[in-house]
């Protein structure tokens, strides 16, 4: 082999050693430019998916804002910053807590370790609140409704992401709604306050009637006996001097019979007891009135509900009278249940009256037939059952679903707001945990049973 | 003669109150309890009685039903409620069925005075046909331009009360509905109220509206089916109108009080009322009446008597009295025609009446208005006026007159 032999052959394999670099450069330099179109490419996806993001953060009505592993504010869109009253500049970095969750509903100062977006980065929960405070820039503050959600990296924990919403306007239409349910509660019970109040004068003024007349009577009738016996003691002063004459006795005997003595003998007693009758049927509508109205007592509290169930059946009396029969069968075993004194009296106020009308209407052609109704309490297990039933109407299958609805009546207009039977089941229920029950067969009557608990229960289980 | 009084209420207590407390007037009045007025039907089947006195809200037949039944069974019954419920919800036609309304708990004294009262005038106009028609009147024909004034006012969104109030007080039958309505229990105003335009305010729009248009307190005279010629009703109201005018003024010119002069307005309005009751009720018997005074020469005093035995202020008088209007009001009524018949004679709106309606009636040459006498000198001094006051009072005459027109 001679050196130009092996120099060729050298140059040969460097030249091919050579065109495989330059293939390879220039494979690489392709590899290499394909890489950076993708990143380029990557990075137009980037920015565009940031602006996308953006455009969703501050279309969002919400305000949503990420807090970093400390607490500070990291991010904030501009609808958030906005109901906040800061700009976005200010707020990022600063402690969200300390900014704009301070202070409790109550003004009492929020320790940051109570605080549910918080407890979000510390230990992972989802949170949802409803009705916590933010505080704006101005110091002014609107209830709010937010959810925190944490925020992991490589599984770490580092911070929440939360969204929130100024719930103020939610707010006061639940309070108009509310307002607007207490008023119209309350319209009617004055309506049936001023039904009962009439009802009750009338119950007052027949009474006060025959004992003013009894005492103008007796007034008359003393100044008749104090002549008579006027007369008898001049007699006896006569009697005690001489023998008294045939004329004296007959004097005495003529004034006996001018003022109708035996009359007198005979009414005297009658009007005096009458009267006591009369003092004594006013004392106990006043003492009725006086449990039924029962002011202020908002909390339940135990009560014997057959004294009650009996004061409103006295103060309801001239709802009734004229149209029924009340019969009552009260358990005396059954122990003190646990009412709202005056929401347990509106109950059997309602029911009562819902029935005097029931027997009305069906009394309607023939007036002189009283219809009856009956109230029975009784022990039963956890529960202190009453039942109130009427030989009215009846109430129609179709309709019977919705009885307790607010607003429905079957009455004419302005007989009646349809509000009496939605009371008794929202009291019944909604109050005091307990159950309502109606039984009805048209023609023959309706029976309600409420049923109430005698053991009250934890709060929680009690709605609002 | 007894007067013979019947007494409904479901409450025997109440009954056997009434019967002591009344027992004093055993001499003069026969009564009767009962405690249902199915019982008081069967009772008044079989016996006559004067008055009755009746609860509204009974169980079976109610008071409403009761006085319906008791009206048209013995028409010239004198009906009065006695009623626990003074509240408004009761059915208004009760209030226009009954000739007064009391309210429970009433003072028995009180209820002694409206029956005695009542029982009086009855008693006073002594032809039991006119007491028949009087006792069962529920409706007095009111002038139809004032009707139809009325009732265009009260349609109208935007009519006052005191605008209603206004009108009331142009029409004698209009006010003395309106006053039997106010001063009745069965509103409760608590008080006695005399002047139209007050009783209007008192009772306020929707129950105007009420007793106007649906109850129909309230009638219009209907000249078709008026059978007596030359009467004209609408001289009749201003010979009332400028009476009622002319004796206000004449009662604040002698310096009365406001209550007395009220009285006296309202006096003079309704004057003449019973003029319009017979016109309206006997039609041949008051041409009869007329023609006396026309072609007899009569005046109308005495021709009232001819015919009825008595006057047409007695007629008005015992309408209003039963009504429950004020005793001033109704003595000056009943004896505007003869100011001497009337007991104690003090000043009194009689007595202004009787010159108000003397004054005018010299004025008016309608023949159903000519003057029964020239002015009574004596009784003017017994009732402490003095006679020289007359210039003085023509020329407030010519003064209310001039207000009339306007």
């Amino acid at each position: 082999m001679s050196e130009i032999e092996h120099l060729t052959r050298r140059c040969e394999r460097e030249k091919r050693a050579r065109k495989q670099a330059e293939a390879l450069l220039e494979q690489k330099s392709l590899d290499l430019y394909k890489l950076n179109q993708e990143l380029a490419q990557l990075a137009a996806d980037l920015a565009e998916r940031e602006g996308l993001m953006r455009s969703i953060l501050e279309a969002v009505g919400d305000g949503i804002f990420g807090v970093d592993e400390n607490g500070c504010t990291t991010f904030i869109n501009p609808v958030g910053a906005k109901m906040l009253g800061w700009t976005p500049e200010e707020i990022i970095g600063c402690n969200h807590h300390q900014m704009v969750h301070h202070t409790k509903l109550d003004g009492s100062p929020y320790p940051a370790h109570e605080c549910p977006i918080y407890s979000a980065f510390k230990d992972g929960k989802v949170n949802y609140e409803d009705g916590e405070l933010f505080w704006r820039a101005d110091g002014s503050s609107f209830p709010v409704e937010y959810v925190s959600t944490p925020l992991y990296k490589h599984g770490e924990l580092k911070g929440a992401v939360i969204t929130f919403s100024d719930i103020a306007e939610r707010k006061s239409h639940e309070k108009e709604q509310n307002m607007l349910e207490i008023q119209l509660r309350h319209a009617q019970k004055l309506e049936s306050i001023g039904q009962l109040a009439a009802g009750i004068a009338h119950e007052i003024n027949t009474p006060t009637q025959f004992v003013s007349d009894n005492t103008r009577f007796l007034h008359e009738s003393f100044e008749d006996l104090g002549q008579f016996i006027e007369a008898c003691n001049h007699l006896l002063e006569a009697a005690g001097k001489a023998p008294v004459s045939a004329g004296q006795l007959g004097k005495v005997k003529e004034l006996s019979e001018e003022i109708d003595l035996d009359y007198l003998l005979e009414e005297i007693p009658k009007a005096i007891s009458q009267s006591q009758d009369g003092l004594k049927r006013i004392s106990k509508i006043v003492r009725a009135m006086k449990e039924f109205s029962h002011p202020g007592t908002e909390e339940k509290t135990p009560i014997d509900i057959n004294v009650a169930i009996q004061s409103t059946i006295d103060v309801s009396r001239n709802e009734w009278k004229y149209h029924a029969n009340m019969v009552t069968d009260l358990d005396p075993d059954l122990p003190l249940v646990p009412c709202i004194p005056g929401e347990f009296n509106q109950v059997i106020l309602n029911t009562i009256v819902n029935g005097a009308h029931a027997i009305a209407d069906i009394a309607g052609d023939s007036p002189e037939e009283m219809g009856t109704i009956t109230i029975r309490t009784c022990w039963e297990g956890d529960w202190a059952k009453v039942t109130i039933s009427d030989t009215g109407t009846g109430i129609p299958e179709s309709v019977r679903a919705r009885i307790f609805d607010p607003f429905f009546t079957t009455k004419e207009v302005g007989k009646g707001t349809g509000q009496g039977l939605a009371i008794v089941y929202s009291a019944v229920v909604d109050k005091h945990s307990g159950r309502l029950d109606v039984e009805s067969e048209i023609g023959k009557g309706t029976t309600f049973t409420i049923r109430l608990p005698l053991y009250s229960k934890t709060e929680g289980q009690q709605s609002g | 003669m007894k007067k013979r009084i019947l007494f409904v209420d479901d409450e025997q207590n109440l009954l056997d109150g009434l019967r002591r407390a009344l027992r004093g007037q055993r001499k003069e009045w026969d009564m009767a309890f009962v405690l249902s007025g199915c019982e008081a039907l069967e009772l008044a089947r079989k016996e006559h009685f004067d008055a009755v006195v009746c609860d509204m809200r009974m169980p079976g037949m109610d008071g409403i039903e009761l006085l319906n039944n008791l009206a048209s069974l013995q028409p010239d019954l004198i009906r009065i409620v006695l009623s626990g419920h003074s509240d408004r919800s009761m059915d208004m036609h009760s209030a226009v069925l009954t000739h007064q309304y009391l309210a429970k708990p009433c003072d028995i004294e009180i209820l002694k005075a409206v029956l005695t009262r009542a029982l009086h005038l009855r008693d006073a106009l002594t032809n039991e046909r006119l007491q028949s028609l009087v006792t069962g009147m529920s409706f007095l024909p009111s002038l139809p331009a004032i009707y139809k004034e009325l009732t265009e006012r009260m349609q109208s969104p935007n009519a006052t009360i005191r605008e209603i109030g206004d009108i009331l007080a142009k029409d004698p039958a209009m006010t003395a509905a309106i006053l039997k309505m106010v001063n009745s229990a069965f509103f409760g105003i608590g008080r006695h109220v005399s002047s139209p335009t007050e009783a209007a305010t008192l009772l306020g729009m929707n129950m105007l509206k009420a007793l106007a248009l649906s109850v129909g307190i309230f009638s219009q005279f209907n000249a078709s089916q008026f059978k007596v010629e030359d009467f004209s009703i609408d001289t009749l109201w201003r010979h009332s109108q400028a009476v009622a005018a002319l004796a206000k003024q004449i009662a604040q010119a002698e310096g009365c009080e406001k209550e007395f002069i009220e009285n006296c307005l309202v006096a003079g309005l309704l004057h003449d009322i019973g003029i319009l009751v017979l016109a309206e009720n006997v039609p041949d018997d008051f041409i009869r009446c007329n023609r006396l005074m026309t072609e007899e020469g009569m005046d109308r005093y005495s021709a009232e008597h001819e015919i009825f035995g008595a006057t047409h202020g007695m007629v008005g008088a015992y309408l209003l009295g039963l009504w429950g209007l004020d005793d001033q009001v109704v003595d000056a009524v009943a004896f505007h025609q003869c100011p001497t018949e009337a007991q104690h004679p003090t000043l009194s709106p009689l007595a202004i009446v009787y010159i108000a309606g003397a004054l005018d009636k010299a004025e008016s040459d309608q023949d159903l208005t000519a003057p029964e006498s020239p002015l009574d000198a004596h009784y003017l001094q017994t009732v402490g006026l003095k006679a020289d006051r007359l210039e003085h009072w023509r020329a407030l005459q010519i003064e209310a007159d001039e207000a009339l027109e306007q």
